[in-house]
């Protein structure tokens, strides 16, 4: 065994340095620092951009409950080691003097914030700073709105039910001000610790308790899986996904992205592994014939060329690994300071990704056609032919087919994807065979006239039509993928450049009273300020749904958190046009539906969420009036455009006579942040939003993933390359003996460079053509299923492909097979006459 | 004949199946060979020549007949104990020269004693090296070999496995006639001076003449002792 081992580790070395087990080496290598560096970058990338946006939940994670929770829950997540802290949110009357107001109540202990900072200032409209933690006991500190509604300053006392609160500070910003956008007040916060001898805070009163967590996800993680199973319908645990869906839907494309092209990556470098093993196997042929006449057994052969494996492995494991190290530093470093400060240091995740999958890789693609060697007859010393029962191809296949599947779900992490990628890889391949035997038929009249340099061209595409059908597959295949990463990569910032274009509203306005409407269309038109339609907002829960209990009629399960609108008041909105960024999926807009007081459009997860369709019935109640609606449409929105967007919006017959304010959006560049203390100073009532931070956030995770999408773009370029070059190289030996002859009968080079030229740029044409049929196809998939993205096809695409492939195939071609004519013809019909 | 027997073969015959048709390489081959002996096989393109040298060689399997090689019933073996059998007595000298072609000529003769395990296969392999004349180039790849030079090196692979048997598949076919015997004459000496049997396969009658005895194939027959 020993002796095996020992030799195989030679072998190696003599095959390196031979050059034989280069493309081998490299292609591995590739695959492995491919892998790595992308895992690596998503990895860090990832971890940056969960610890920046914690800043916008005020936390990683946030329980929500109407009742306080079992001790227990927060002793859980003391022993797993997150940092806590806790709130109150309720609506309560606050009193100064004879002024009362309505007032959102955030009620905070030590901690909070545990992520991001609150923005106050010293007085109304005064200069911001920023701090990390709440009032003190026995003080607040009030939205400038909130203190001229009750006509006090800073340093005066408001009351709130039985306690008196010193206004200390104006706030003017919480990090956890999201979600619930449209508060039924002006916001005051204060101290947890104060909230008892308010009394407001009763058995039965509505009242949101949150419990804010922080640790590593993988912690969060373990808590959320230890916290689901005790949920109770009404209690939520919100993330970044839940909390903030514009960021997560960023995030998540980013990632499929990612996984995307690392699945296309080690698709590639697959590929060419198993190109290259195939030629090393081939090669190894004569000397497995002559180390058997030489007396070694099978099984000492399998153990040489495992151990060879083996060493090989861990050798591009380690070169890769390096090297995938190095490009994603090369990658922060050239992202400079697009990137955020202190990138949290990769886990060891992305180093085993990296490594599985070298080995992987290894076993799926190169051990098959090793493992032919060791049932090699060694009678092939004596007559070339002799090979013995070779192993099923189907074998073979089969191990590389399993490989590619396992290692595609394993990186991509979905099914969807692992089938849509091996189904444009079928098509491919199917009708490169078809191609490859049409060429087989149709090229046999051509036959082989030297004299002609397209004659020679296409008498060699036939020749070869059976070594060409692998060629044209492998070609088309590296083309597809590439056509496939370029084009989803164009798309995805295409998409989110249309979805936040420069000057995308970044600041919400609220709570505008009717008779404001018109007096702010002016604030707004007199100083050249760009705003979203003015909705009209009201409040309103849903009581039944088709003369049933809502909870009830929701499909069984899917009764759990999410059941926004039926325990809990919803804005609902009317307009005669369609809000920009929806679509009708189904339903007439403007159509109403007959035997309902009005006619209401759903937006389409709403509406499957509660199990309901075109002509339910809805009973709402808004105020004390309830209100029976039909489903007329149901529309798909854009909850990332930063528009004014709403689950239901009516048809506006009669609603104006439920109490409602109104909302819209606007965008304000920084220099010109001050105007909002004019806008506050002349609506009073109004409240602002502000979501530019939110959207700068977006903004640079947008920019960064799409230099972490060039990058892997790069990558993928790289790998595809190289299966170009290991796939040109395995049909050398051939081409020189070939070419070598002809030479030697007095073919002008001219004519054999030119023949070779001909004949690759015919199969990259031929290889454009079919990666365009096979990139559509996976293109559409990966629109509607992975990405969410309206499919669309892409005309240019074919006119581009066959002619890229022919310069890319072509040009390939022609540097690695240019040695051909610079080797004499004598020394080429020696080395392989 | 008088010495010990090393290679005796009786009756064997080879034939393949064909659609249709059953083709006989070989019919009912007898043949003894005594230990140090050379013995030339000749006869025709097509006659049997190598068919008989892989079976005596244990590089195959007859489909009738038994093969006795110093002693031991090969035909009875399977693949596994053959290739044992052939690590430790038998050696091969081939028409094209079978060199690896990634390997200098050091490491391809030292390749059989690396996959035997035997001790100090370098020093074995640079002795032998120097003996077939290469001392000088040992670290050359085949390619960077004439193809006397490349033959000299099988040559020296062969004997460095101090092999019993050494079996030749016509070793002058690809050299012309000077180097051819300059070849003949060093694989002569050094089957001399080993002691080694020499069965060798040619078409050449007067490379045949320099062998202690000659058969001659006809059809897969022996036509001529």
């Amino acid at each position: 065994m020993s002796r095996s081992l020992g030799f195989a580790g030679r072998l190696l070395l003599r095959h390196l340095r031979g050059g034989e087990l280069n493309v081998l080496l490299w292609a591995l290598t590739l695959a492995v620092a491919t892998v790595s560096s992308i895992a690596l970058f998503a990895d860090r990338l990832q971890r940056a951009i969960v610890e920046e946006s914690g800043a916008f939940l005020a936390a990683d994670q946030v329980l929500t409950s109407p009742d306080p929770v079992p001790q227990a829950w927060l002793d859980q997540a003391e022993r797993l080691g997150l940092r806590q802290a806790r709130g109150v949110r309720f609506a309560s009357m606050s009193f100064a003097g004879s002024a009362m107001q309505l007032t959102a109540v955030a009620a905070y202990g030590a901690g909070y914030p545990l992520k991001g900072e609150l923005k106050v200032s010293a007085e109304p409209f005064g200069a911001e700073e920023q701090v990390a933690q709440g009032p003190e006991p026995g003080t607040a500190w009030a939205e400038a709105r909130l203190l001229a509604l009750l006509g006090i300053g800073v340093g005066d006392q408001l009351e709130l039910g039985a306690a008196r609160l010193r206004i200390t500070r104006v706030l003017v910003g919480e990090p956890d001000l999201g979600g619930d956008y449209f508060s039924v007040g002006p916001r005051l916060l204060m101290h947890l610790d104060d909230l008892a001898a308010t009394q407001v805070v009763q058995p039965g009163s509505r009242v949101e308790y949150r419990y804010l967590f922080a640790a590593a996800p993988d912690r969060l993680r373990d808590y959320g899986d230890w916290l689901r199973t005790r949920l109770t319908p009404v209690q939520r645990w919100i993330g970044l996904k839940e909390g903030r869906p514009p960021l997560a839907t960023a995030v998540g494309r980013a990632e499929q992205f990612l996984l995307l092209g690392g699945s296309l990556g080690v698709l590639l470098c697959g590929a060419a592994v198993a190109l290259a093993a195939r030629r090393f196997s081939e090669d190894q042929l004569d000397a497995v014939a002559v180390m058997k006449s030489f007396g070694a057994t099978s099984g000492q052969v399998l153990r040489i060329y495992l151990a060879l494996l083996l060493y090989l492995g861990t050798l591009a494991v380690i070169i890769g690994e390096l090297l995938g190290l190095l490009l994603q530093h090369l990658v922060i470093w050239s992202l400079g300071d697009a990137l955020p400060k202190q990138l949290p240091a990769a886990g060891w995740l992305p180093w085993s990704i990296g490594a599985l999958t070298g080995f992987l890789c290894l076993a799926a693609f190169a051990l098959p056609p090793l493992l032919r060697l060791r049932a090699l007859s060694p009678l092939r010393v004596l007559r070339r032919d002799a090979i013995s029962a070779p192993i099923s191809t189907t074998l073979s296949h089969a191990a590389a087919l399993l490989g590619m599947m396992a290692l595609l779900r394993w990186y991509g992490g979905s099914w969807r994807l692992t089938l849509l990628l091996l189904l444009g890889l079928g098509v491919a391949a199917a009708v490169s065979a078809l191609f490859s035997w049409l060429l087989l038929r149709g090229g046999r009249r051509l036959g082989m006239q030297a004299g002609n340099l397209w004659r020679l061209a296409l008498a060699g595409l036939q020749r070869r039509a059976r070594s060409n059908y692998l060629q044209v597959l492998v070609f088309s295949v590296v083309l597809m993928l590439l056509l496939i990463i370029i084009v989803v990569r164009t798309a995805l910032i295409d998409e989110w450049r249309r979805q936040l274009p420069e000057g995308a509203p970044n600041h919400f306005a609220l709570n505008i009273a009717p008779q404001s409407v018109e007096p702010l269309r002016t604030f707004f038109a007199s100083r050249q300020i760009a705003a979203a339609v003015i909705y009209p907002v009201a409040r309103g829960r849903i009581t039944a749904i088709n003369g049933e209990s809502p909870l009830a009629a929701a499909p069984p399960d899917q009764t759990q958190p999410e059941n926004y609108g039926v325990d809990r008041e919803i804005n609902l909105s009317w307009s005669t046009e369609l809000p920009t960024g929806n679509r009708i999926i189904a339903g007439v807009w403007g159509q109403s539906v007959a035997g309902a007081e009005v006619t209401v459009s759903l937006e389409q997860e709403f509406a499957s969420r509660h199990g309901l369709g075109l002509g339910d019935r809805l009973t709402l109640r808004i105020g004390e009036t309830e209100l029976l609606a039909r489903v007329g449409t149901l529309r798909r929105v854009e909850w990332d455009s930063m528009q004014p967007n709403f689950y239901l919006l009516f048809q506006p017959d009669g609603m104006e006579r439920f109490p409602h304010t109104y909302l819209t959006s606007f965008y304000l560049p920084p220099e010109r942040k001050l105007l909002l203390n004019e806008l506050l100073r002349a609506f009073p009532s109004t409240s602002v939003i502000e979501v530019d931070a939110l959207i700068r956030q977006i903004q640079r995770i947008v920019s960064q993933v799409t230099q972490a999408i060039n990058l892997v773009l790069l990558l993928i370029l790289l790998s595809g390359l190289l299966v170009l070059v290991a796939s040109v190289r395995a049909s050398m030996e051939e081409r020189f003996l070939e070419n070598g002859l002809l030479r030697a009968l007095g073919a002008s080079r001219r004519l054999i460079l030119g023949s070779l030229l001909a004949e690759f740029s015919l199969l990259g044409a031929a290889a454009g053509l079919l990666a365009v049929v096979g990139a559509e196809l996976a293109l559409w998939g990966l629109y509607r299923e992975i990405f969410r993205i309206a499919p669309t096809w892409h005309p240019l695409l074919w006119l581009l492909a066959p002619p890229l492939g022919a310069l890319l195939v072509g040009g390939t071609g022609l540097l690695v097979s240019r040695r051909v004519v610079s080797t004499p013809p004598m020394q080429v019909l020696r080395e392989y006459g | 004949m008088t010495g010990k027997l090393i290679l005796e073969a009786r009756q064997l015959s080879r034939s393949v199946t064909l659609p249709g048709a059953t083709l006989t390489i070989l019919d009912g081959v007898d043949l003894q060979v005594e230990q140090g002996q050379s013995l030339a096989i000749i006869g025709a393109s097509g006659s049997g020549k190598s068919t008989l040298l892989g079976l005596l060689a244990g590089l195959d399997e007859p489909t009738q007949g038994t093969v006795w090689l110093d002693g031991v019933e090969i035909t009875a073996l399977d693949e596994e104990a053959r290739a044992r059998l052939r690590a430790q007595r038998v050696g091969f000298v081939f028409q094209s020269f079978q060199l690896l072609h990634g390997l200098t000529a050091l490491e391809n003769v030292m390749l059989p004693a690396e996959l035997n395990g035997l001790a100090d296969p370098r020093q074995q392999a640079l002795e032998w090296l120097t003996r077939v004349g290469l001392a000088g180039r040992i670290n050359h790849y085949p390619r960077q070999l004439s193809g006397g030079e490349q033959q000299r090196v099988a040559i020296a692979r062969a004997f460095a496995s101090r092999p019993k048997l050494l079996f030749a598949d016509e070793p002058t076919g690809n050299l012309d006639t000077v180097t051819a015997g300059a070849v003949i004459d060093l694989l002569f000496e050094l089957n001399r001076s080993a002691g080694t049997t020499l069965i060798l396969v040619t078409h050449d009658h007067a490379l045949a003449e320099r062998c202690d005895r000659r058969i001659e194939l006809r059809a897969g027959a022996v036509v001529n002792h």
